[in-house]
């Protein structure tokens, strides 16, 4: 193959018009794909990139806010639960002093209840034997003076008497 | 070799069947990408991973190549539009070939060597810019005397090399896939009656599926190769 047959196959004329022509079809080529496929095309990967990037982000620190809020979640159980205990075993040990105290209230006011029982018991026994002796005087006295009013003979007067003044001797 | 149409306007010569055939596909690309991208939304759908997927694909070249993060960002339409493109190409001579008489009128562009060379020159002019942007041109031509001074005429060397490999390559292949195929087509068929016909067929579906397949692999090692020369353009060695 020679170099004319190479490039001009047999007419003879090198066709350098096509180079021009290839040239202005590439260019307008360049620039309406441009407009129309590869730039929209180019913006939209862009803005995916954008977006898969924001949302990898947002993702980062929604799982980071989430575990605090476990965490703090946690706390505030363990907490809770302290509480509770606290205040069961609070209210045991004060269920536990006021029964106590009730008891030996209790144990106080039976206490006062029997001694108050016991002393009126003998205030009322003393009163009946105080009653009885004042009773059993006037009734001797009568008695004496019934006696006496019936036969009170000398002798019997001296016997009084003597009687009397042995009393006072003893 | 087949005679082309070759016409003449303001004193320019034009070939007829590279001009339909690249406006054809110019228009196939910039149709199908307008189709891809017509409702783009940020959750994707099918169209939209289709050209998403191509984009990737070509952006990946890029980065693989150019390690300068501006550049990259340059390229990205460059890569993705020159393989659209080269691809379309590729694969036009084995949908549709039309010949009227002795004439061709529609064929791959890509199988002429002044349609890949005006790609090659192309990439090869993109990467003195890319240079000369970065260096500015005295670091530039400085550059071609690096890493050591008795290279320079190598270095030189090897921008003609370049663009040729280049664009001999891909036109070579989609050349002789092409050429393959016509003569699968026009001599080995009709040779022996019905017979070799039978044969022919199948034969003639196997090497388009296979060149279906070059076609792909060229466009994806023209815009690799153009995207190494360029990254080479904008690293310091």
């Amino acid at each position: 193959m020679t170099f004319q047959t190479l490039f001009a196959a047999e007419s003879g004329k090198l066709y350098f018009g096509d180079m021009i022509w290839y040239l202005i079809c590439f260019a307008i080529l360049l620039v309406a794909v441009k407009h129309y496929a590869w730039g929209p095309v180019k913006d939209m990967l862009e803005k995916r990139r954008q977006q898969v990037i924001d949302d990898l982000d947002s993702a980062a620190a929604n799982r980071k806010k989430a575990e605090t809020l476990a965490n703090e979640r946690e706390a505030a159980l363990k907490n809770s639960r302290q509480e509770a205990t606290q205040i069961l075993s609070d209210a045991k040990t004060n269920a536990q002093k006021q029964g106590e105290k009730i008891v030996a209230d209790a144990n106080d006011q039976a206490a006062q209840i029997r001694k108050q029982a016991k002393s009126d018991a003998a205030q009322a026994k003393a009163d009946a034997i105080n009653d009885a002796r004042d009773q059993v005087a006037d009734i001797s006295v009568a008695i004496a003076e019934k006696v006496i009013a019936k036969n009170l003979s000398a002798d019997d007067q001296k016997d009084l008497v003597d009687q009397f003044i042995k009393g006072l001797d003893d | 070799m087949e005679k082309s149409f070759v016409f003449q306007l303001f004193g320019i010569n034009f070939n007829f069947a590279n001009i339909a055939g690249s406006t054809l596909m110019a228009l196939a690309v910039f149709f199908l990408c307008k189709w891809l991208a017509q409702k783009v939304e940020l959750r994707p759908n099918k169209r939209q991973n289709v050209i998403e997927m191509i984009l990737d694909f070509t952006d990946g070249i890029v980065k693989s190549n150019v390690a300068d993060e501006d550049a990259q960002k340059h390229l990205s339409l460059y890569a993705f539009v020159l393989f659209m493109f080269i691809w379309f190409m590729n694969q036009l001579g084995l949908v549709l070939e039309v010949k009227i008489g002795d004439l061709m009128y529609i064929k791959s562009p890509t199988a002429d060597p002044v349609t890949t060379m005006t790609f090659a020159m192309m990439t090869l002019l993109l990467s003195f810019t890319f240079g000369i942007q970065k260096f500015g041109t005295g670091g530039y031509l400085k550059n071609y005397a690096g890493p050591v001074s008795f290279l320079l005429p190598i270095n030189l060397i090897e921008e003609l090399t370049n663009f040729l490999t280049l664009s001999l390559r891909l036109y070579g292949n989609i050349y002789a896939g092409e050429v393959l195929l016509t003569l699968i087509g026009n001599s080995l068929a009709p040779s022996y009656g019905i017979l070799t016909e039978i044969v022919a067929a199948p034969l003639a579906i196997i090497w388009q599926g296979f060149s279906v397949f070059i076609g792909s692999i060229q466009a994806y090692v023209f815009v690799t190769l153009s995207m190494v020369y360029i990254g080479k353009k904008v690293t310091k060695e």
